[in-house]
């Protein structure tokens, strides 16, 4: 059947009996923890979105100590908030097989960075294992419980986006009717076993991490995932891992080279089936190493043929690169990189190229924009509005979420000198956000930046409420003791929505069923914030005098807005009808509304007039409290 | 030889949806008796998610490895929105490749703005047919309406695409497959949009 490669991750898991399933959002790994928890009824196991990686980290790594199968997905940057934990397990080891599944995103189409988690498999000393296709991420998944119980230690499964949100025909495998016992035994084969400090102490732990690594090498050089095809009398060849793989065999037919070369398909990154790669190398005179993100296995290789004093040239991301250490691979992009290796040249149709050159002109941009009826519309617009007021240099901290969408504006624009970018005024809504890297990070740099005796202007940082639970606590908590004078805004509309609208603390339900929201405001009042206020977002003037309010406070002032996400309001309660509508006649174009920056609000450039598409519009009414001529009302 | 199709749309068109019904009747044409097909299904996003650009690639044939369709390689592109069709037909539309652009237009943040401008419909059907694309315009968005739901144009595509293109597997398989995958309530709504986009371009 077809499934999308989180959706055959989570299946991998089912077959394979899993028992807990712990995760914090994050595209393009969600789906894997959404299809296991709408599958949890029917197979029996239990799931929660945690509120950050390393709670879900900690959570399925629990489960593993008392013997339950267990799961936890994230994206590329999740492992990096889970990494005090993730590297710390390892010297104690695990019980009931537990898999840790990260989806990186080379290209960076979801994340703030590209980074190669393989690297952090390694430097756990994990095995890592890379599926090529759907099928594969389905058997990985499964084969990775039983290899975690082997080995007593957790298995890293990375996807990339182009697996994870990627579809395949896959072949569903039985599903495993036994479950783990659960049961705690202190000193299971080692004395102290999950107390990585207790004898005989945290070195010792560390050899014997090593004396496992022996054995799953031994795995990797003799697991089916990596696969070695030697043709006859070749002396070039091609190690392709995972999805790199799966290119370089397509590419490697349509230029009727795959008799020609030699090729291994890794599917094990780490650790690598040594004994199999200097097979292949020690045949050939050159080889070419396809894989998505960094030069890791590349690397590794490199190392296996130094160590063996091997005389093969290597190419791949390094230096004589054929493909770049950034951005991702594609089919055109591994056809011509294996091209130019065999030295083949691609005639390229220069006609084609011109005239598409000429075309590519009339492809108008299709920014980015929030939803209509979004909150943060009209929060952006009482913070520039508040700002304008205020003479200086301002800075907005954000971090990631829907609410980043505050960080840019239409058009790229020019770097200026410090002088220049003082006289810069904000032109659109979509430009507020001054910094935006992680979740939480706002808070902090806000506080550096006063720390450093920033005196320019005002420091403010927002975050949304799935990250205040993420990311926020214990920064809030360092403003209070260390007494920072900064204005924190949390936009608060009930959903992780960027990530497909999964539940936190605030929605008022968990995976299991309804539960009671947490007060945002009372938490905030407990850790010490004399300035805490808060109020309706989609309600402007009660907004502004709200902001207004903290912004001028001494010391640190926390504002709440809250507004549920729009699409969520639409889709549970129902609301079909309802839209606003400009008065033409009295409309006088001021354009003010349209740079609300709702996404329902057209300009006529010719009759100089707004109007608001009826079907898009979901009735919230911000458009209405920004036009300064009374011309937005309700439609008939 | 590999069958390479792209939806294009927008967010929400329902392109992510056609696409997979596209993959169920190849799925369901490879596992009968002449059956060696591979199925992947991937997507390219413009610069963003939220309102933004998605174009789903569909690739059926026995040698598919990864889940993108190469440059000039599409035999076939539906676009739920015109500026999308001439998006994604750049790039990917193979020479004497097949485009069927719904006429509806979607105006980008950036036209709203004023900070851009909207291409005429025939400049962008001329631009794709400099690439010697078969191109057909289709106002698909009435059409759905006619059926009885603006949400079935890609149902409506799907029947022109039906009509226009060499299929990689039987007529009756796609619309088998339209049939599982939309929501049951909507099936006789789906199955009248399929009839009238096919019979749309019946006449060309």
């Amino acid at each position: 059947m077809l499934l999308m490669g989180n959706e055959a991750i989570a299946r991998g898991a089912i077959e394979a009996g899993v028992q807990v399933v712990a995760s914090y959002p994050g595209t393009p790994s969600s789906e894997i923890t959404e299809s296991l928890i709408e599958q949890a009824d029917e197979f029996g196991y239990y799931t929660q979105w945690s509120t950050n990686e390393k709670v879900a980290f900690e959570i399925a790594a629990g489960a593993s100590l008392v013997g339950a199968r267990s799961i936890t997905s994230m994206k590329n940057a999740g492992l990096n908030v889970a990494m005090d934990t993730f590297m710390t397990i390892p010297y104690g080891g695990c019980k009931g097989g537990f898999v840790v599944a990260v989806a990186d995103d080379p290209d960076a189409h979801y994340s703030s960075t590209e980074q190669d988690t393989r690297v952090l498999a390694a430097y756990a000393e994990i095995l890592c294992m890379e599926p090529g296709d759907q099928q594969e991420a389905k058997d990985m998944t499964k084969e990775a419980f039983e290899l975690s119980e082997r080995f007593e230690l957790p298995v890293m499964l990375r996807s990339v986006s182009r697996i994870s949100h990627a579809s395949g025909d896959v072949v569903l495998g039985d599903v495993e009717q036994g479950r783990n016992k659960i049961g705690f035994n202190k000193h299971y084969k080692v004395p102290y076993r999950w107390n990585v400090y207790g004898p005989p102490g945290a070195r010792s732990k560390h050899e014997w991490l090593h004396r496992q690594l022996v054995d799953m090498k031994a795995y990797s050089e003799q697991s089916g995932f990596n696969e070695i095809r030697m043709v006859e009398g070749a002396r070039t060849g091609i190690i392709g891992v995972g999805l790199g793989a799966s290119y370089a065999q397509e590419a490697m037919q349509e230029l009727e080279m795959h008799e020609s070369i030699s090729f291994l398909k890794v599917g094990i990154p780490f650790p690598l089936p040594e004994e199999k790669i200097l097979a292949f190398l020690k045949a050939l005179d050159r080889v070419a190493i396809i894989e998505e993100g960094d030069p890791v296995v590349e690397n590794m290789i490199r190392v296996i043929a130094q160590c063996h004093g091997l005389d093969v040239e290597i190419v791949g991301k390094n230096a004589g690169r054929m493909f770049n250490p950034w951005g991702e691979l594609n089919p055109d992009i591994v056809r011509k990189g294996i091209a130019d290796f065999m030295r083949l040249s691609i005639a390229e149709d220069e006609a084609r190229n011109a005239i598409k050159a000429d075309i590519k002109e009339l492809v108008t941009t299709r920014s980015s924009a929030l939803c209509p009826g979004c909150s943060h519309l009209g929060t952006y617009w009482v913070v520039q509005k508040i700002l304008k007021k205020i003479p200086g240099v301002h800075i907005v901290n954000g971090d990631i979420g829907c609410y980043e969408q505050g960080g840019y504006g239409e058009g790229g624009r020019k770097p200026a000198s410090d002088e220049v970018s003082k006289k810069y005024k904000r032109s659109s809504p979509y430009e507020t956000l001054d910094t935006i890297h992680i979740m939480g990070s706002g808070i902090g740099l806000a506080q550096g930046q006063v720390a450093a005796g920033y005196e320019d202007g005002k420091v403010l940082a927002v975050c949304g409420e799935s990250t205040f639970f993420h990311a926020i606590l214990p920064a809030i908590v360092n403003a209070v003791y260390n007494e920072s004078d900064i204005t924190f805004l949390i936009l608060d509309n009930s959903w992780t929505a960027m990530t497909g609208h999964q539940p936190n603390p605030r929605t008022g339900m968990n995976t299991r069923g309804a539960i009671k929201p947490a007060d945002i405001f009372d938490i905030v009042k407990s850790m010490g914030v004399k300035h805490v206020s808060r109020g309706n977002a989609f309600n402007l003037q009660e907004a502004e005098e709200l902001l207004a309010e903290a912004v001028e406070a001494e010391g640190l002032s926390v504002l709440i807005l809250e507004g549920e996400c729009q699409l969520q309001n639409v889709r549970r309660n129902k609301i079909t009808e309802g839209f606003m509508q400009v008065n033409q006649d009295t409309c006088n174009g001021c354009r003010t509304c349209v740079t609300l920056g709702c996404p329902s609000i057209k300009f006529d450039a010719v009759t100089k007039k707004a109007s608001i598409d009826p079907i898009t519009c979901c009735d919230c009414g911000l458009c209405t409290q920004v036009c300064p001529v009374q011309s937005i009302s309700k439609g008939m | 030889m590999t069958y390479n199709l792209i939806i294009a749309g927008i967010g929400g068109q329902g392109s992510i949806l056609a696409s997979r019904i596209v993959a169920d009747a190849a799925i369901q044409a490879g596992s009968g008796v002449d059956g060696d097909l591979k199925v992947r299904v991937g997507e390219t996003f413009g610069a963003a998610m939220r309102g933004g650009s998605v174009a789903s690639h569909v690739r059926i044939g026995p040698d598919v490895g990864g889940p993108l369709v190469p440059k000039n390689a599409a035999q076939a592109i539906l676009a739920l929105e015109p500026l999308e069709g001439l998006r994604i037909g750049i790039p990917y539309l193979a020479p004497s490749g097949l485009a069927i652009l719904n006429t509806s237009e979607v105006m980008p943040i950036d036209v709203k703005v004023g900070a851009a401008s909207y291409p005429k419909l025939e400049t962008i059907k001329a631009a794709l047919e400099s690439l010697e694309g078969r191109v057909y315009l289709l106002d698909a968005t009435s059409l759905a309406l006619e059926a009885g739901n603006a949400k079935t144009v890609s149902a409506v595509m799907l029947g022109a695409w039906a009509n226009l293109a060499e299929l990689p597997f039987a007529l009756e398989q796609l619309k088998e497959a339209l049939q599982g995958r939309v929501p049951p309530k909507t099936v006789s709504t789906n199955m009248k949009a399929f009839q009238l986009g096919f019979e749309a371009v019946a006449s060309d």
